[in-house]
């Protein structure tokens, strides 16, 4: 337990370590942006009518730090205001915090994500075991051949052509908003089932472009286990092919965690795509549309905030395999 | 493959002296024997080789400034048009083929990139250990955990990925941290090898080691890498492209997929399918033959695989 909590904080300190360097490459990410946004929106709202010091504190509320003050000095502002979890004020929603915004989207890109990543290796993992196990007949090589042609696959075209194929062509399956409009949000059935409905193509598109990767990583990791010692001792102890099954599936399993860290880096990642073809209010469509509008504390509070998810994320995977594994757990 | 492996003993044990040279094949000659006994390879390299055609000679044939014809928009195949016609009344088939040269170009460039800084970093990392290694690993680390597509249409406010050499650095840059984890792992093991003792005791430096003892050994893992983040990278910077952050000024795959997906119209009919489709089949057809291509590399650079 000491060991684990040990781990624990040595990754959350790196985690702050990675966040903070994320915050101060976007804090000078804006500054190079051509034409100025800082100065622009300073000049803009002088020309409204404010004085320079009410423009310069609205800019201040938008972006953390003071226009006029000299580059470390914003920088520690914008630091200081970070630390505090604020990320400053909307541009294209005026006035409104970013953070507000933000945590608004959240739930819609953690549910498709966290969704499509568990669906995504349950199906691909049994699909795995199947693939391994009848290796040799036709159900065994066309699981294979399906994995490999998926994996060859972009995940956008994925999107791209299921909305063409179920949602335009046939419209089947509903898209453009995480619910119906005339449903008010509550735990009522009819709400859940909705949200779920309008979630099914986004998700889909996970899962086919997903399955690939995980049906024939754990297709590897079966057969290999196939061949360790422990199962030809258990098979000659006349095990039932159940057990045989377990013990196989069980082993098979472990090195396949090591690989979720990368699936959920490109989940996030892909989310982007999905949530753009889908047009699905998360994160990412968050961040695509504040670009669109020049709204920049919010482009970079959303990349901000994708990026402590994939963090946090890759956090629990790994604390969740220490808990799997008794070798991780006890070694070190 | 078993065979071949249980052969390497005796290999080793017939090994020329420096006195009477073994004559080598040429690399050229064992390429084209490889390729002759494996038909998907040669399909592979034909699709590639067309690809490549395509994109270095093809946009000679049309003017800088495709012809559009507005009465003429979402036409479907026709001998005039066998792809059809897009929103404006271009031709789809002069599109695919003047938008393959920044696709195809961007994607091998940032495939060299991405190999390049990986072999580099990876080596260093894995030769010296010590301070440089855990910074190239942190870093490495670093890289790999930001989602790449956010960061990426992040840097496109500032970066206009203008030319094919922009987009390819920016993807190198950020494409590097699998690769170099795996070269320095693959390194690891190798310098502690008795080939690479030898070649310390007899007093090469470190430079000649990691540059003529090491690094053969990881050439064709590299050439199978650099292939796949070509792919990588064709699917990476067309996904730029379609998501609408960059200037969609220029005639590319990406841009056609973002017209195709975002003009009125040409998601709801069945007209103008053939616009929709034609790049993402040029994409896959690439990927088809890397992929097809990749099997006949792997054993034409590893001498392992390679039948006497």
């Amino acid at each position: 337990m000491r060991g684990f909590l040990l781990r624990l904080a040595r990754r959350l300190v790196g985690a702050l370590v990675m966040i903070w360097a994320v915050a101060t490459f976007t804090f000078f990410l804006i500054r190079m942006i051509p034409g100025d946004p800082v100065a622009a929106q300073l000049n803009m709202l002088e020309q409204q009518g404010m004085s320079e010091s009410q423009a310069a504190a609205r800019v201040a509320g938008m972006y953390g730090f003071y226009p006029k003050d000299p580059l470390p000095i914003q920088y520690l502002h914008y630091m200081q205001q970070m630390a505090h979890l604020d990320l400053g004020q909307s541009i294209s929603y005026t006035g409104v915090p970013v953070m507000h915004i933000i945590l608004s989207a959240l739930p819609y890109t953690l549910g498709l994500v966290v969704t499509g990543i568990i669906l995504t290796f349950i199906v691909g993992v049994i699909g795995g075991v199947f693939a391994a196990i009848y290796r040799n007949t036709w159900v065994g090589s066309s699981i294979t051949v399906v994995g490999s042609i998926l994996h060859g696959i972009p995940q956008f075209m994925v999107a791209l052509l299921l909305a063409y194929l179920l949602a335009t062509a046939h419209p089947i399956f509903p898209f453009g908003a995480p619910y119906d409009a005339a449903i008010s949000p509550g735990i009522t059935w009819t709400f859940l089932s909705n949200l779920g409905l309008h979630a099914v193509l986004p998700i889909a598109a996970f899962i086919i472009s997903g399955f690939g990767f995980w049906a024939l990583a754990m297709k590897a990791s079966v057969v290999t286990t196939l061949g360790d010692d422990f199962i030809l001792a258990a098979e000659l102890r006349g095990i039932k092919p159940s057990i045989r099954f377990r013990y196989i599936a069980r082993n098979a399993f472990l090195p396949l965690f090591t690989y979720l860290a990368i699936a959920i880096g490109y989940t996030f990642g892909g989310a982007i795509f999905i949530e753009q073809i889908f047009d699905y209010p998360g994160l990412g469509l968050l961040q695509l549309n504040s670009i669109g509008v020049h709204d920049y504390p919010l482009m970079q509070a959303a990349f901000l905030m994708i990026t402590v998810a994939v963090i946090v994320s890759n956090i629990v995977a790994e604390m969740l395999y220490t808990v799997i594994d008794p070798r991780i757990r006890t070694a070190r | 493959m078993n065979t071949i492996v249980s052969e390497e003993p005796q290999a080793l044990s017939t090994y020329p002296s420096a006195q009477t040279p073994r004559h080598r094949p040429s690399s050229w000659a064992v390429a084209w024997d490889v390729l002759r006994r494996r038909p998907t390879g040669l399909l592979g390299l034909a699709i590639l080789l067309f690809f490549i055609g395509m994109a270095a000679f093809g946009p000679l044939f049309y003017p800088a400034e495709l012809p559009s014809n507005p009465s003429n928009i979402f036409a479907g195949p026709s001998p005039a048009h066998p792809l059809g016609t897009d929103f404006q009344g271009t031709d789809t088939l002069a599109l695919v083929i003047t938008g393959s040269r920044y696709v195809l170009l961007s994607a091998f460039l940032a495939g060299l990139f991405t190999a390049v800084f990986g072999t580099v970093t990876g080596l260093i990392s894995g030769y010296y250990l010590g301070v440089p290694d855990s910074i190239i690993t942190k870093l490495a680390d670093f890289v790999l955990t930001i989602p790449s597509f956010p960061l990426l249409v992040v840097l496109s406010t500032v970066w206009k990925f203008g030319s094919p050499l922009a987009m390819g650095l920016v993807l190198g840059l950020i494409g590097w941290g699998a690769l170099a984890r795996a070269v320095r792992s693959q390194v690891l093991t190798l310098r502690e090898r008795t080939f690479i003792e030898a070649a310390r005791g007899l007093g090469f430096s470190s430079v000649h080691i990691i540059v003529k003892e090491i690094f053969p050994n990881i050439t064709s893992y590299v050439a199978m890498k650099f292939l796949l983040a070509v792919t990588g990278a064709i699917y990476a910077s067309v996904a730029l492209f379609f998501l609408g952050v960059l200037p969609l000024s220029t005639n590319n795959w990406g841009v056609m997929l973002q017209f195709a997906f975002s003009q009125a119209g040409a998601m709801y009919t069945t007209q103008s399918l053939p616009y929709l489709l034609a790049p993402l089949a040029c994409i896959l057809l690439v990927t088809f033959g890397v992929v097809l291509f990749l099997d006949a590399v792997d054993e034409m650079l590893n001498p392992r695989l390679r039948r006497g």
